[in-house]
């Protein structure tokens, strides 16, 4: 066999050029790794947006703006030295602020830490149009703070925006539960459900949730 | 002579047929040229196509990081072994940790999530007690990350399993090694090597048999990738052909980094580990690149026998051919001698078989492909290299499965007729997310899942779903509501008579509703469902998450239906979060073998009972620990946790269960056995065992005692429910429903105590007396 082997290769040589697809080299690597070390990057590489917003960002605070008509606004879960970023656009038309500024914080309104690097994150996302990534980062901060009524309200907007009103109606109804002796929160959600039931064609609903948003208040 | 006369005949053949030969040589051109052609296709085709079915990978939870975690230094330890994480003076690049007390330093790893990418990081993390205090790291991160483990794969019955790895990723010296070792002129020849073939003669004949190959590299992946294992000159021709027809469509480094993924390197019960990737998580639980000199060389080693120098098996031999080959790159001058004798030293460094790195979860892996199978094709699950990102937690899993161990082997009896089994769900008790699941009392065996598939009488268990519809009526019932535990006689199945007992076979007479629940009395909850109607307590059965057909017979009251522990847990998730029904999730998300999202599976709730009801059920529950069935808990588990649970036994002792919750995780645990023969175990004398040891070493969060929204606390004579004063002796403070809570008593002025009155009264007749007088 190995005697024959050289007149093979000159022949499989020739023959390459034949039937071959011209020299480029059509390796589509599809079959990409999966590995752990494929999306490992090393520490001096690009630091991603989430890294930013995993930063402890002093001052920062989740600001809950009542509205001056009497209805409410969605708190506004971003630090306030950030800026939010083209004012979210899932939020219905009139109900986006600025900086909300100075408003009065209750103490337990006041998020600190993961929760709120998380709510950062997933405000970020959502402003990107990511509202699978920012529903993740959600749940995330769910898991870490579970009885934590504003992840609710964060989690019924994402649902909103996502076009789930009734999951959106029971994350604010969860919410709720957690949100005892915060009226302006309650007021938010009752605020939320009453506009997940309009979507969901239920009028008298909504109505009655309105109602409620206005005497918690 | 004989030499002499056969070249003459040769000759005389040649002159005589030359012309057939000339012929004969030029169809066997043809002939050649096309299969040439053929499998030049060949080569082609599957080489450009997508190379490798790669099974669908199965992670872990990332382990959370942030100031606050419930996470002790060793649970944090016990992770970072598995996830191959070395101990390092300081660590300085990732897969590195150092620790030093109760500080532990970790250089995490990056990794790529649903939600957005993890950086690789050094964190600082500092322990108190068993919790997280600080986590410190360059810029103050908040938190962070660290990879999941992987925990399977979904492969079908044999299967060829790999992590893919491009060329840039390998480590120093994995090259070299290997070309070192297997092909020293593969950079110089062109798919075949007459020098590595005169080479290896050479070496065969010296040694008088065969020591040496002539293949090279490229000649060895032509033949694992593309045919099969034949052995003979025909496959050896072909062979060669699409080694150099490889070569010359293909650059080296492409090959070579197909070769790097394609070599076989070790066989895992049915699965095949082949590539260098995977057999890096393998034989060492970490990622490819981190490894070093002495374990690249280990890996270079076994490629010329994997189960002859299998590290685990034979770890001499593998130590040997290790440093042989740490000593040809020594010879060839790729390493100076001090890092090879360095290397030499060097252990063979295997992660062990048996720990958590190296572990089987057959009960959770079940479920994840049922959970699957609903939204994917088999054969994509099986080839596409899928990223399956889970809740499991492997520490709560090893909590889980060590009670289970401990209890089972603890309370089985020597002259039992047949082996005591278990089953165990452990869920997030707020997010209805499955931390952890045994599914027998050898967790480690794949067969029956009794987690998923034994369906088995509930006894008590079901009893909270009576007290929850009484307590949704509150202008009929309260905690304090007094309710009869006296025989009772019913027509349970049309001409039978049923009379329940209590487990004392005693009556307890008018007893409040909560110590009803706590005490698991059984003629007060049939008198309170008969009243309460069977029909509407197995609605509210089925509200709580649990879809059965149960007739509405009486015995339904005291638990004769039957529920697997995973449908038990369904239901008992709606008590835990307050009313709200969770469909129980495995599964977070799925991303392609790219990284890009490619499914969600949201978290989802449905109210399903008013949050101030449960609140007042839980409120009961927390007595059945504290007071009532479920107290020898508080036995392994510190008494200031407030817990809530309930005990279940079968007729006969034929089922022992226990379902409870803290604040944060939620755990059913059944003990029987598979031929439904007695047990001789209760609720309490078994099931709570493996459930308070587990909960003893999960470290849960206490329950959140404050009255929720629509419920008041007030002041009632403990025995009697009616309203009271903190003044008066007996008197406790309960929660109503808002609206229904009783009016308070007149007070018990503690300055007119009885004595004191006495006094009074004996002095003003006293007075009259002396007026009398």
């Amino acid at each position: 066999m190995q005697m024959r082997l050289p007149g093979l290769l000159a022949i499989a040589t020739i023959l390459v050029g034949c039937a071959g697809t011209g020299g480029s080299i059509p390796v589509v690597d599809s079959g990409r790794p999966v590995s752990n070390e494929d999306i490992t990057y090393s520490p001096g590489a690009q630091a991603p947006v989430q890294q930013q917003a995993e930063r402890r960002t002093d001052g920062a605070v989740v600001v809950m703006v009542p509205d001056q008509a009497g209805g409410s606004q969605p708190i506004q879960s971003y630090p306030v030295d950030v800026q939010p970023q083209g004012g979210g656009g899932f939020s219905s038309p009139g109900t986006s602020t600025g900086a909300g500024g100075g408003s009065s914080l209750q103490q337990d309104e006041q998020l600190d830490g993961p929760v709120l690097a998380l709510l950062t994150a997933a405000r970020d996302q959502e402003g990107r149009g990511d509202l699978g990534g920012a529903s993740s980062s959600l749940e995330r901060a769910m898991r870490i703070a579970p009885r934590e009524p504003q992840v609710f309200y964060r989690l019924a907007q994402v649902r909103l925006a996502q076009g789930d009103a009734a999951q959106a109606e029971q994350m604010a109804q969860r919410g709720l539960s957690y949100a005892g002796g915060r009226p302006t929160l309650q007021a938010g959600l009752w605020e939320l459900i009453a506009r997940a039931r309009e979507q969901q064609g239920n009028a008298a609903g909504a109505a009655e949730a309105r109602q409620r948003a206005r005497v918690t208040s | 002579m004989a030499k002499k006369r056969g070249s003459v005949r040769k000759k005389g053949l040649w002159h005589g047929w030359s012309g057939l030969f000339l012929k004969l040589g030029l169809v066997g051109l043809v002939l050649l040229a096309g299969l040439t052609i053929y499998l030049d296709a060949v080569v082609q085709e599957k080489f450009t196509g997508k190379r490798w079915a790669v099974p669908a990978k199965v992670f872990a939870r990332p382990l959370e990081l942030f100031a606050g975690q419930n996470l002790s230094r060793d649970d944090f330890l016990t992770e970072l072994s598995a996830l191959g994480y070395r101990k390092a003076d300081s660590a300085k690049q990732p897969g590195q940790i150092s620790v030093n007390g109760s500080r532990v330093d970790v250089y995490t790893r990056g990794f790529q999530f649903f939600e957005g990418t993890e950086p690789a990081q050094l964190l600082r993390v500092q322990f108190q007690g068993d919790q997280v205090a600080s986590l410190g790291g360059a810029g103050d991160p908040v938190m962070g990350r660290l990879e999941p483990l992987l925990i399977g794969g979904i492969y079908p019955a044999h299967n060829e399993d790999r992590i893919l790895i491009r060329l840039e990723q390998t480590p120093p010296f994995l090259v070299e090694a290997l070309v070192a070792v297997e092909d020293r002129d593969y950079f110089q020849h062109f798919g075949v090597s007459p020098r590595g073939i005169a080479r290896a003669m050479y070496a065969n004949v010296r040694a008088g048999g065969v020591v040496q190959g002539g293949s090279t590299l490229t000649q060895q992946l032509v033949k694992n990738f593309y045919l099969n294992s034949d052995r003979n000159l025909i496959r050896k021709g072909t062979e060669a052909i699409m080694a150099v027809l490889l070569e010359a469509h293909f650059s080296k480094e492409e090959i070579l980094e197909a070769y790097l993924n394609e070599v076989f390197l070790g066989q895992d019960g049915r699965r095949a580990v082949h590539g260098f990737g995977l057999a890096s998580q393998y034989y060492f639980s970490q990622p490819l690149h981190e490894l070093q000199l002495h374990q690249v060389a280990l890996l270079v080693g076994m490629v010329k026998g994997p189960s002859l120098f299998n590290p685990r098996r034979h770890p001499e031999r593998a130590k040997a051919r290790r440093d042989l080959v740490i000593g040809m790159l020594a010879e060839q001058g790729m390493v100076d001698q001090e890092q090879a004798d360095k290397a030499m030293a060097m252990p063979l460094d295997v992660s062990a078989r048996g720990s958590m790195a190296d572990t089987s979860y057959p009960a959770f892996m079940d479920l994840v492909k049922r959970q699957l199978r609903e939204d994917y094709r088999d054969e994509d699950l099986t080839s596409e290299g899928l990223r399956i990102f889970t809740s499991f937690d492997p520490l709560m899993q090893k909590k889980a499965e060590q009670a289970v161990q401990s209890t089972v082997k603890r309370l089985t009896r020597a002259d039992a007729p047949s082996p005591l089994e278990s089953a165990m769900v452990v869920t997030s008790a707020q997010g209805g997310e499955i931390l952890a699941l045994v599914g027998g009392s050898d967790p480690r065996f794949q067969g029956f899942n009794r987690a998923l598939d034994a369906s088995r009488p509930i006894g008590s268990l079901v009893k909270p779903a009576i007290y929850l519809t009484a307590l949704e009526r509150p202008q009929e019932y309260a905690l304090t509501t007094l309710v009869e535990d006296a025989p009772i006689a019913l027509q349970a199945e049309p001409g039978q008579t049923w009379t329940p007992q209590n487990y004392d076979r005693e009556s307890h007479g008018w007893v409040p509703l909560h110590q009803a629940l706590s005490r698991s009395y059984n003629q007060a909850a049939v008198r309170l469902g008969v009243d309460l109607g069977v029909p509407s307590v197995l609605e509210t059965v089925r509200r709580m998450g649990v879809d059965h057909d149960w007739p509405a017979f009486p015995s339904m009251l005291l638990g004769s239906g039957s529920m697997t522990p995973m449908q038990v847990t369904d239901m008992y998730q709606t008590l835990a979060t307050g009313g709200f029904n969770t469909p129980l999730r495995a599964i977070r998300n799925v991303l392609t073998t790219e990284g890009d999202p490619l499914r969600r599976y949201p978290f989802e709730v449905e109210q399903r009972f008013d949050s101030a009801s449960i609140f007042l059920l839980q409120q009961a529950m927390t007595r059945v620990m504290s007071e009532g069935t479920g107290r020898s808990a508080y036995n392994k588990i510190n008494s200031n946790v407030r817990l809530a649970g309930k005990t279940g036994t079968t007729n006969d002792l034929r089922d022992s269960w226990f379902a409870g919750f803290s604040d944060d995780l939620l755990a059913v645990a059944w003990i029987g056995r598979d031929d439904n023969s007695n047990t001789g175990l209760t609720g309490a004398s078994g099931a709570l065992q493996v459930w308070s040891e587990f909960m003893a070493q999960a470290h849960p969060r206490s329950l959140n005692g404050a009255p929720v929204q629509g419920v008041v606390m007030a002041w009632v004579d403990a025995e009697t429910g009616m309203g009271s004063d903190p003044s008066c002796e007996g008197s406790i403070q309960m929660p109503y429903r808002a609206g229904y809570q009783p009016l308070p008593g007149p007070g018990c002025n503690p300055v007119l105590s009885e004595e004191g009155l006495k006094d009074g009264a004996n002095r003003v007749m006293d007075t009259i007396r002396g007026w009398l007088q």
